[in-house]
């Protein structure tokens, strides 16, 4: 286990949830898209926290605010995905297409 | 840092196995396994976490993540299609492009991380990581610790805007209608207004 | 040398893990019987001899199947659930040296247990591809939604005299004055918190009667056996992490460490047995009220209160 290991692990969750997040249609399987990707971020702070930063306790700091704003992202996104079900019963990306230019 | 052969081996368990229930996630029939995959990534990268000894981050990620895929889980037998993956299901859109732009920024992040000098500084071996994070919360960044609280605190009010039963678009039961078996055709389920009348009229 | 080692520091500790895990099922089961016969509910048999003879049955029953269920995560459901109770029961700290599992945020990882659980709980539920499996399944989760922030500031209070995350620093620090006398309301909400763990008494929104067995109700022979089994563990275990945090675990006079644990321990299962026949099974949605609008507010209270305490 070397920082480099560590950081490829990251890489990988993180591609993976670049995938999912622009592949999926539902709105819930896009956001589990984008908690892969902030896995792979907490990985990796706590990887730089560990083998390179000499345990500065501003890179625990870090990783707690991704998990809240892990938090933040999974509250928001379920309650958006609530009020646009109660609109338009629409449970999967193509069905709302209001912006589409 | 130094590290043993077991806590070695440990990690590269542990990593193919984030690797492959992360992988899963997209490629599994049904939503409510998609989830719990998601949650097994999620803790296999604890445990890795615990390896690299961030004792309280590690603990804390079992426990942020059993709470957060469960409602999720929730979520997704209350809303979605296919819940307990009993017909295959592959909903995709730019499917193409998104294998290119995952496998691109896979590629980037790890030549980073092969090519890039990062500074070589391991951890102390004195370091208490659990008091270091406690006092840092609430000693020098104690101010950002608090926003991050306000934030949160601005979701939970927003959340409950955005999903409870009167807000500023009217009632939520108004838009609530069951979609139709058809697109475009009557709500499913729903009995005719006529008769809910008729029914009504019948209890008093 | 090497060798002592591991054993005093691996083996012993396991094998104790395991044997309390044992003995205290098999007890838990016995002092449920008793609970049941002094409330006037009739035993065809000894309560000694009834969890064998109940348990040997399941053993050889056969396990039954659904149509379509997610085989894996069924047959895993029980196993994990039995699992998560024994590292829970790997926490608790026998005497000041005689840990199996020394964490510095023991603490924490017992509270993600119990989320881990809510999730092991909804996927028994779940997989079976059934109607009253699932809508145990649900009930369950809306329950331990509410039961793990409730657990989190009763256990916030106990950490915060401690000054620590871990539980051998916790019973170090109830030398003096033990948690249940320091935050009285600390250890009846705690009991609460158990009894809804493990879905018995008031708060069985799982695997009730009204649903022909909730989460279980497809569940028969080997697996049946491991979920019961389970079941009690869990409790076992949330009986040996509530000596810990509120009667001071291994300190007492006159006897030994361990043995002090395991009374204190039996002590808890006798009161949850006899609490769990007490009360009536609640309703859902009253269960919920209960849950937020009455005991979460009691535990910011217990908070208050164990901040205060740790000021003065």
């Amino acid at each position: 286990m070397t920082l480099t290991t560590v950081l490829l692990l990251a890489a990988a969750l993180i591609g993976i949830g670049v995938y999912g997040a622009l592949s999926q249609q539902s709105f819930v399987m896009l956001m589990m898209g984008l908690e892969l990707m902030l896995n792979g971020v907490m990985l990796a702070a706590i990887g730089f926290w560990a083998m390179s930063g000499a345990g500065a306790p501003e890179g625990q700091l870090l990783t707690i605010l991704v998990m809240a704003v892990m938090a933040i992202e999974m509250a928001m996104g379920f309650a958006l995905v609530v009020a646009v079900y109660r609109g338009k019963q629409a449970d999967v990306t193509e069905s709302i297409a209001d912006l589409k230019g | 840092m130094k590290t043993s052969i077991v806590v070695d081996v440990a990690f590269w368990l542990l990593a193919v196995f984030a690797v492959y229930t992360g992988w899963r996630v997209f490629r599994t029939d049904s939503m409510v396994r998609a989830s719990f995959f998601l949650l097994l990534s999620f803790i296999a990268v604890g445990v890795i976490m615990l390896l690299l000894s961030a004792v309280y981050l590690g603990v804390a990620m079992f426990f942020m993540m059993g709470v957060e895929m469960m409602v999720m889980a929730l979520f997704m037998v209350m809303f979605m299609m296919n819940p307990a993956g009993l017909n295959p299901m592959m909903m995709v859109h730019q499917h193409r492009l998104s294998i290119g732009a995952g496998v691109a920024s896979f590629v980037m992040l790890a030549a980073m991380a092969l090519l890039a000098e990062f500074p070589r500084h391991p951890l102390p071996n004195d370091v208490q990581p659990v008091a270091a994070l406690g006092n840092e919360l609430m000693g020098e960044s104690m101010l950002i610790f608090e926003s991050a609280a306000v934030v949160l605190l601005a979701t939970m009010i927003g959340v409950v805007v955005l999903s409870s039963q009167r807000g500023r678009f009217g009632s939520a039961e108004q838009g609530s209608m069951p979609p139709g078996l058809e697109p475009g055709g009557d709500p499913a389920g729903m009995p005719d207004e006529d008769e809910q009348a008729g029914g009504h009229h019948h209890c008093h | 040398m090497a060798l002592s080692v591991m054993l005093e520091q691996l083996v012993w500790p396991l094998a104790m893990v395991f044997a309390v895990l044992g003995g205290g099922v098999y007890l838990w089961a016995v002092l449920d019987g008793l609970a049941a016969r002094s409330f006037g509910l009739p035993q065809a048999q000894s309560v000694w001899l009834t969890p064998l003879s109940r348990g040997t049955w399941l053993l050889i029953q056969q396990a039954n199947s659904t149509e379509a269920p997610d085989l894996w995560a069924w047959r895993l459901a029980p196993a994990l659930y039995l699992a998560l109770a024994a590292v829970g029961l790997a926490l608790v700290p026998w005497s000041q040296g005689w840990v199996a599992t020394d964490l510095a945020t023991s603490l924490v990882l017992w509270g993600s247990l119990e989320a881990l659980a809510t999730v092991v709980i909804f996927l028994q539920g779940w997989s079976a591809n059934s109607h009253f499996a699932l809508v145990g399944a649900y009930r369950y989760v809306a329950l331990g939604l509410s039961y793990i922030l409730i657990s989190m500031f009763v256990l916030i209070g106990v950490a915060l005299p401690a000054e620590s995350l871990a539980l051998t620093r916790i019973v170090a620090s109830q030398q003096d004055v033990w948690n249940l006398v320091r935050q009285p309301l600390g250890l009846p909400l705690f009991l609460m918190v158990g009894l809804a763990l493990t879905f018995r008494g008031p708060f069985n929104l799982a695997d009730p009667r009204d649903l022909a067995g909730g989460t279980s109700v497809e569940v028969s022979g080997p697996p049946r056996l491991v979920w019961e089994l389970a079941r009690s563990a869990m409790l076992v275990a949330f009986s040996g992490i509530a000596a810990t945090v509120f009667l001071g675990g291994w300190l007492g006079p006159w006897l030994p460490g361990p043995l002090w644990v395991m009374l204190k321990m039996l002590a808890i299962l006798a009161l949850l047995a006899w609490l769990g026949r007490w009360f009536a099974v609640m309703t859902p949605s009253r269960c919920l009220s209960l849950m937020w609008l009455i005991l979460l507010p009691l535990a910011f209270v217990d908070l208050v209160w164990a901040g205060v305490v740790a000021l003065l």
